[in-house]
């Protein structure tokens, strides 16, 4: 997708076209082929019933849901911190596409933005899910509510979330409003606010590690090297969604990546996927050797404690696929054997899914302070809200990747009265 | 396939979709019978008016007779100045009898499905001081041989992480010590419960259901009137009775005498003396909470 | 750029301070004046104080118990013990368990309607805690101080009064120790089970 200057520029308005624009946009997100309609009614779908199941929660309380005083956070708080690692990885692809200005990579990297994007919805939809009074969301808005910020972390959220999103939400607007108006994108509207967004994407995930990593009250939680495992697994996540999302991309639209943006990613997941293991591991050892009453959620998560061992089919097997994916990532050669690179992908996002999302949250509240031992197991209603917000997600990101091939192949363009 | 076609076809889908969202959303028209505007609108506690305030009291004693059939009455019972409470508890003596939490669970209109109250009593084993070996669900003759009694509540920590993670300020130390909750503006996002070293904090995941002739009619809005659905409480040293001088229900209710309450700040005090005069320690204390529950032995 | 940088502080400065009552009146209650008289402290004399248990019960269960002065008192009435059904054995239900006290260490044994101090100084029933005082001393000086026994009324006695135990209200003078007691139910938490580990035996509900 070439996104340097189009064939032919225009004398449109710059802001009398919006609406246009929009109106555009929606046409081409309505149009499509039977795999495209297919695909958007079942996610509908999915996202419908979320959105009942959630209408229940609202009225009749979250005690609808497997969450009690002992496991406060469960499905959605685990699904959040994954969906901000999704975003924050999305930054990958900037680095290479504007600071090492990587040709191809730069022609895809609306891509990662997009993906940056979706992920942040998907994020803050979460959050939003599992607050117990959502008609109060407007207590935290500085000067007509009370914002404690800078004391509490999740103020710190609150800002950087919404301001990544922001500025990818420009970022990638300004660029598809340019393209559509067939005009030359000022470089002082994108290139501060991309260098701006690989910073922000650091910040998002270290600030969300700084939630969970800042409370003493929670061993498993409270180490050092939770916010650098963050970032690590990020950037494990981010890129291995990319690869298949280029690859299908590639196959089911009119676009085609270079092959050059796939490999650069795929080098990149090779040095991240180990990096991610590392700390994973140095965590495990710093836990295990030391031993003590603060090992018990390690111990709960991987062994199992007390007769308690929900999580810890479901860890090795996380542990095993970014195993499997890392090895994968260094030995196989992807110009001969992508597939096998692909089934890593999905494995180490599975794998990351579990390890950062459940998989950190729960044992942080496994044994609980007093040391009870509780267990959680998301139920139907947990399911269905989660299973709903990632297919909005899925859908924000189908529409977004649409809009912006049909911008991209000029099949998008405005039209001058 | 045509334009008008597939534009007609768009229609209906988008029809379709807009009744099936209305249809799924449709359980929370159940939802605002509980909402009004004025508990929309209302300020922080911090930022009420004397005026305001009344009309807040008034608000939620109609919603109570509304909601559940009984009357009450609802203060706003602010500290006394130079009082700065804190508690204590003596090892020795607790039998482990839960009179306490029975107390409070009747004292604070507690959910009675869940059995609620603020307060844990874990069983522990002589010799240690190990919360690994604990046990808050016993359910044999007390005191058993070999066992001790560890009641755990809030310790309206000095240094409370529970304040400094709220992202709204709904909960904050007032001037007498106590970590208290605005029940009107938490927003119940749960921070400070993951926050909580003490597993002090409730939330509440239903609306509570208590029978209207069990629910206890003096109330505070800081403390024991019934609270919202999807917000957070915990225990507020009874300061609807300890403002006014008198002593917490859990105080109250212990057989054996083990607890011990009152005014840090009274040379003279109970409390003063016992921290003067007994081993005294606190749960947790490397983790610098700074709390104002203090736990000791009599030998 | 400087009008820029300090307007931002500013902001940060509203945001982020804590703003403290709007209403400045609303911070405090009353005051209470440090030199207001103190309300008493009232200890309640158990009635059971100077009656023996019978092994007779009433038509609730309750144990029958006769007064000392009733055989003991300047004026013995035996008269009910002639009734049927009457104990043929004095002091049947008297379980002493009081370390090796003899009945004598406490009782004058000329007039048992009275106690004695370890001196021989005689003292009524009802100031009986003086006695225990004697050689409970440690207890006697915490129950003083208010961590042992328990109160009922107000912390702040400038405010309201308190009721306090008797050592006899919760230890019987002849069998002392404190007994065990069944507690209230456990709490009705979803999904905790009894903790397995080894040493706790108690079985929760689900």
């Amino acid at each position: 997708m070439n996104t340097d200057s189009p064939a032919s520029g225009t004398t449109a308005h710059a802001v009398l076209s919006y609406p246009q624009f929009l109106w555009k946009a929606l046409g081409v997100a309505t149009d499509g082929g039977p795999l495209f309609y297919g695909w958007m009614t079942a996610l509908t779908a999915i996202w419908l019933v979320g959105v009942n199941a959630f209408a229940h929660q609202t009225v009749h309380g979250q005690g609808l849901t497997a969450m009690t005083d002992h496991v406060s956070w469960g499905m959605y708080i685990g699904n959040f911190t994954f969906a901000v690692g999704l975003a924050a990885g999305a930054v990958m692809m900037v680095i290479p596409a504007y600071v090492y200005k990587d040709k191809e990579m730069h022609d895809v990297v609306i891509v990662g933005e997009i993906l940056a994007i979706s992920a942040i919805c998907v994020a803050l939809s979460f959050v939003n899910v599992d607050i117990g009074r959502l008609d109060r969301l407007w207590h935290m808005i500085p000067g007509i509510g009370r914002f404690n910020w800078p004391v509490s972390m999740l103020t710190w959220d609150v800002i950087v979330l919404s301001g990544y999103l922001l500025i990818n939400l420009h970022v990638v607007g300004y660029m598809l409003y340019m393209r559509f108006l067939g005009r030359t994108p000022d470089k002082k509207w994108v290139l501060p606010f991309v260098f701006l967004s690989i910073v922000w994407a650091v910040s998002i995930h270290t600030v969300t590690a700084f939630l969970y990593s800042g409370l003493g009250g929670r061993p498993f939680w409270n180490s050092a090297v939770l916010a650098p495992r963050f970032i690590a697994s990020a950037f494990v996540s981010g890129p291995a969604f990319i690869v298949l999302a280029l690859q299908l991309m590639n196959r089911l639209t009119a676009f085609k990546a270079g092959e050059g943006a796939v490999q650069t990613l795929i080098q990149i997941l090779r040095v991240t996927a180990l990096a991610n293991l590392f700390l994973v591991f140095a965590e495990v050892f710093t836990e295990f050797y030391t031993g003590g009453s603060h090992v018990a959620a390690a111990q709960y998560l991987y062994f199992g404690l007390h007769g308690k061992n929900a999580l810890v089919p479901w860890i090795w097997t996380a542990i095993a696929c970014d195993v499997f994916a890392a090895i994968v990532f260094l030995t196989v050669d992807p110009k001969k054997n992508l597939w096998i690179i692909d089934v890593a992908c999905v494995a180490t996002l599975f794998g990351l899914w579990v390890e950062k999302g459940l998989g950190l949250i729960v044992p942080g509240f496994v044994p609980s302070t007093l040391h009870e031992l509780v267990e959680y197991v998301p139920n139907m209603v947990e399911w269905k809200i989660s299973l709903g917000i990632w297919a909005l997600g899925l859908m924000i990101f189908t529409l977004g990747l649409k809009i912006a091939v049909a911008v991209f192949t000029d099949a998008m363009h405005v039209e001058e009265a | 396939m045509s334009t008008d076609r597939r534009t007609m076809m768009k229609a209906t889908g988008a029809t379709l979709g807009a009744a099936a969202f209305a249809r799924a959303l449709a359980p929370l028209t159940e939802w605002t019978e509980d909402l009004s505007v004025e508990g929309f609108l209302q300020r922080h506690y911090k930022e009420l008016s004397r005026d305001d305030m009344a009309a807040v009291l008034r608000r939620i004693e109609d919603q109570t007779r509304e909601e559940y059939g009984a009357s009450v009455h609802v203060e706003d019972v602010r500290p006394t100045p130079g009082v700065q409470f804190a508690y204590a508890l003596n090892l020795s003596v607790c039998i482990g009898c839960r009179r306490c939490a029975k107390a409070c669970h009747e004292e604070n209109n507690h959910d009675r499905a869940t059995n609620n109250s603020y307060i844990r009593v874990l069983e522990m084993s002589n010799g240690s001081l190990d919360l690994e070996h604990g046990n808050a669900l016993y359910d044999h003759e007390v005191p058993a041989p070999g066992k001790f009694y560890m009641p755990v509540q809030c310790h309206q920590c000095d240094n409370a992480p529970c304040v400094k993670v709220c992202p709204v300020e709904a909960t904050w130390k007032e001037s007498d010590g106590i970590v208290v909750v605005d029940y009107d503006w938490c927003i119940g996002c749960r921070y400070c419960e993951a926050a909580c070293p003490y597993h002090a904090r409730r939330f509440n995941w239903t609306k509570p259901e208590i029978p209207a002739e069990e629910i206890n009619p003096e109330q505070a809005y800081l403390s024991n009137r019934i609270r919202p659905q999807g917000v957070m409480e915990k225990c507020t040293f009874c300061l609807h009775r300890t403002r006014k001088g008198r002593l917490p229900a859990c105080l109250e209710a212990c057989p054996t005498g083990a607890r011990v309450f009152g005014n840090l700040a009274d040379p003279d005090s109970e409390i003063r003396w016992v921290l003067e005069n007994k081993r005294v320690f606190v749960l947790k204390e490397d983790l610098g909470t700074q709390p104002r529950f203090f736990y000791f032995f009599d030998e | 750029m400087t009008k820029r940088l300090l307007a931002l502080v500013l902001l940060a400065a509203v945001v982020g301070c804590d703003h403290g009552f709007a209403d400045p009146s609303r911070e405090f209650g009353p005051a209470v004046p440090d030199d207001a008289s103190l309300h008493p402290v009232e200890v309640h004399v158990p009635t059971t104080l100077g009656v023996a248990d019978t092994p007779l019960v009433d038509g609730q269960g309750r144990p029958i118990g006769v007064r000392c002065a009733t055989c003991h008192g300047p004026e013995p009435t035996l008269s009910w013990a002639a009734e049927e059904g009457a104990p043929t054995t004095f002091h049947e239900a008297v379980d002493l368990r009081h370390g090796d006290l003899s009945c004598f260490a406490c009782h004058v044994e000329s007039d048992r309607t009275k106690l004695h101090l370890a001196d021989g100084t005689p003292l009524e029933l009802r100031d009986a805690m003086t006695l225990c005082a004697q050689c409970h001393g440690v207890q006697v000086r915490d129950y003083d101080r208010g961590s042992h026994g328990g109160m009922n009324g107000y912390w702040d006695r400038r405010r309201g009064p308190r009721d306090r135990n008797h050592c006899v209200t919760c230890h019987a003078p002849h069998a002392p120790s404190y007994g065990s007691v069944l507690p209230v139910h456990p709490p009705r938490d979803r999904y905790l089970e009894a903790p397995t580990a080894p040493g706790s035996h108690a079985e929760g509900g689900h």
